[in-house]
């Protein structure tokens, strides 16, 4: 086929992603540095007024460190959890579906179900009260707890996606290279750190690159849970700007730092692949 | 015949292209009647009532009316849409009392003798908050807050301050507040500063002192959740008995008697009296022209319909909307919304500046800055009243 033939059958996706993706980034770009008093542009009042506004830097603080917190989180557990499961015994395929359970179910039901768990008054301080505990404030706003709690429920939701390209990876190893260094004397810990680890590493940093680009997105977990005060996050934040106080220009600006951040964290986890590649 | 003609008709059509355009042809010629349409924030449940009260008008003009529920905001974003635009569908819209100052560029200034009656038939405050350069806004609905309280554990609501500082300090961690960054922290913060003699618009007086110094004293008391509470998770945590009283729209009520919470252990009362008396905020849905609106005098009678006093007596019945009509009672709805009707002289509308908005983020942000990172009330006041005079003093010509 001709370049230009392909071209002719590439251009309906061309236009729709001009369409659908092309302009509505302009004109989010348009309306960030758009004085939304005098409709002067461009302009920076819109990131200035951010800048004076303490919940917009709380909002960056998180997106930065949550992502992190989260994705090392769900790195650790889905690694354990394919190591754990690509053994052979008995049920393993009834627990991988359980593990694997999380990821099936929508992500407003996982975060309803959460709230229910974890309001004052909730199944969490339901179950430490039967063991004789003291109940804790799961959600108190800008608490440390309230933080974790956010970590903690968006690594469980989406810790399967690791887990499955984890267990993916661990398949392709030839189970012969583990009994020829078992031969040699290797223990479980040199084998996992000196041959599992190393072959696992392309499928450990494309895992890392999809849930690190992915977890700067982090929306709809801190909302339902918290609020927009409770763990402010760069999504939120726009998303109360545009529905409380319907300032889209705020909301632009803040939505187009988000992008900044994302494309910014997302440069050396993409050089990470290539280097692995 | 007609099937004959049909028949010769289609043999003698050639392409599909044609055929569709025979279709819409006759689709046009059948739509003898104009209709209009009218986008309002519905509930689904209240769709049917709301349609069975437009029949008597499509009867008496043979126009059909069709009914867009949606909400506050989306009609909002709507209206903005169809101004740019420069064309528009709508030709009446329900707007939030509060997106008014937004939205009344976008909307006609209507001609007060083409809606009298029924302007004259309605309460005069609530016809002045939809009077913003001309008067713009008919009140469709009206609503207001009131104190909902749990009587099983209260047994009476507290009546005025120093009662609210006592079941406070009897119940800590047990007082909610919808203190999220919203317009709804600003409606419970302004009935505080009117009920102490303060203005809406002026942070410093002796009212904001006032009701400031009564919110730093019960901050202690506030349930931690209040920073994030909104309307509908501070009626849950109610629900959940995590808090003892909040203050709330009507629908919460309805939302604890579907759960069986109301009128026992759940009930509504007056908000507790300050120093020059009680006071609500004005909330509800106002009834507006766009600009852009295609049948303007149409729209305007439809308007004056919907506010005439069968209809509005009729919503009322059905629906349970407190009507701006002073011939229509607001009673009716039995011990569930008690509060709510003693209310119903202290309703108070907030400022219908264009700059509202910023006014309303002050409060909120003020509030927040005493009741939740325990700052001194009369310096957090000064402060934004400086700041609230800077920004306008910045934006003068």
């Amino acid at each position: 086929m001709r370049r230009r033939d392909a071209w002719w059958l590439a251009w309906p996706l061309l236009a729709a992603l001009l369409l659908l993706l092309g302009y509505p980034i302009v004109y989010a770009l348009r309306l960030a540095f758009t004085d939304p008093l005098t409709g002067a542009s461009p302009q920076l009042v819109n990131f200035s007024q951010l800048a004076r506004d303490p919940l917009f830097w709380q909002a960056l603080r998180n997106n930065a460190l949550l992502p992190l917190a989260s994705v090392a989180l769900e790195l650790v557990t889905a690694l354990a959890l394919a190591l754990f499961l690509s053994q052979r015994f008995r049920g393993r395929a009834g627990l991988r579906a359980i593990v694997i359970l999380p990821f099936a179910l929508p992500e407003i039901v996982v975060l309803a179900m959460m709230r229910y768990i974890f309001v004052p008054r909730g199944y969490a301080n339901a179950a430490l009260a039967a063991l004789g505990v003291s109940p804790l404030d799961w959600l108190r706003p800008g608490s440390a707890l309230a933080w974790a709690t956010v970590v903690l429920v968006d690594a469980w939701h989406v810790t399967p996606v690791v887990f499955l390209i984890l267990l993916a990876a661990l398949a392709g190893i030839p189970e012969e290279i583990g009994e020829a260094a078992q031969l040699d004397g290797a223990g479980p810990l040199a084998r996992l750190w000196r041959i599992t680890l190393p072959l696992l590493k392309p499928a450990l940093v494309a895992a890392l690159l999809l849930r690190g680009v992915d977890a700067l997105r982090i929306f709809a977990t801190p909302l339902v849970l918290t609020g927009v005060e409770g763990v402010p996050v760069l999504s939120s934040y726009a998303y109360h700007q545009w529905a409380d106080y319907g300032n889209d220009a705020l909301a632009a600006a803040a939505a187009t730092v988000l992008a900044l951040l994302s494309v910014t964290l997302s440069v050396p986890l993409l050089r990470l692949r290539a280097e692995d590649a | 015949m007609a099937l004959v003609i049909l028949v010769t008709t289609l043999r003698r059509v050639r392409s599909t292209g044609a055929l569709i355009l025979l279709a819409l042809a006759g689709a046009a010629c059948g739509q003898r009647e104009p209709t209009l349409t009218i986008a309002a924030a519905l509930l689904p449940n209240e769709l049917p009532a709301y349609r069975e009260a437009l029949r008597g008008f499509e009867r008496e003009n043979g126009w059909r009316v069709t009914v867009v529920p949606q909400q506050y905001a989306e009609i909002r974003r709507a209206l903005a849409a169809e101004a740019v635009a420069g064309t528009g569908t709508l030709d009446l819209v329900e707007l939030d009392v509060y997106s008014l100052p937004a939205a009344a560029a976008d909307v006609a200034v209507l001609d007060e003798a083409a809606v009298t009656p029924p302007l004259d038939a309605l309460a005069p405050q609530a016809v002045e908050a939809g009077r913003i350069d001309g008067l713009r806004f008919l009140p469709q609905r009206l609503t207001w807050q009131a104190l909902l309280y749990n009587h099983a554990v209260l047994g009476a609501p507290p009546r005025t301050w120093d009662e609210l500082r006592a079941v406070a300090a009897a119940h800590p961690g047990h007082i909610g507040i919808k203190g999220a960054l919203y317009e709804g922290l600003t409606c419970d913060v302004l009935p505080f500063v009117w009920a102490a003699g303060g203005q809406a618009d002026a942070f410093d007086d002796d009212g904001a002192r006032a009701a400031f110094h009564l919110f730093a004293a019960l901050a202690p008391y506030l349930n931690p959740q209040s920073a994030t509470f909104r309307e509908a998770s501070i009626a849950e945590a109610q629900a959940r008995g995590e808090i003892v009283l909040h203050l709330n729209w009507p629908f919460a009520m309805a939302l604890f008697a579907s759960q069986g919470l109301a009128p026992d252990p759940i009930r509504s009362a007056p908000l507790p009296r300050g120093p020059a008396g009680t006071a609500t905020v004005l909330g509800g849905g106002y009834l507006a022209v766009p600009r852009r609106a295609p049948q303007r005098d149409r729209a305007v009678a439809l308007a004056r319909y919907l506010l005439s006093q069968p209809v509005q007596a009729q919503l009322h019945e059905q629906l349970g909307w407190f009507s701006a009509r002073r011939d229509v009672g607001v009673g009716d709805g039995g011990v569930l919304l008690d509060g709510f009707v003693a209310l119903r002289a202290d309703v108070r509308a907030r400022p219908g500046g264009r700059d509202y908005a910023r006014l309303s983020r002050l409060w909120q942000e003020a509030f927040r800055a005493v009741a939740f990172e325990h700052s001194d009330p009369d310096a957090v006041l000064v402060a934004t009243a400086e700041r609230w005079r800077a920004e306008r003093a910045a934006e003068a010509p």
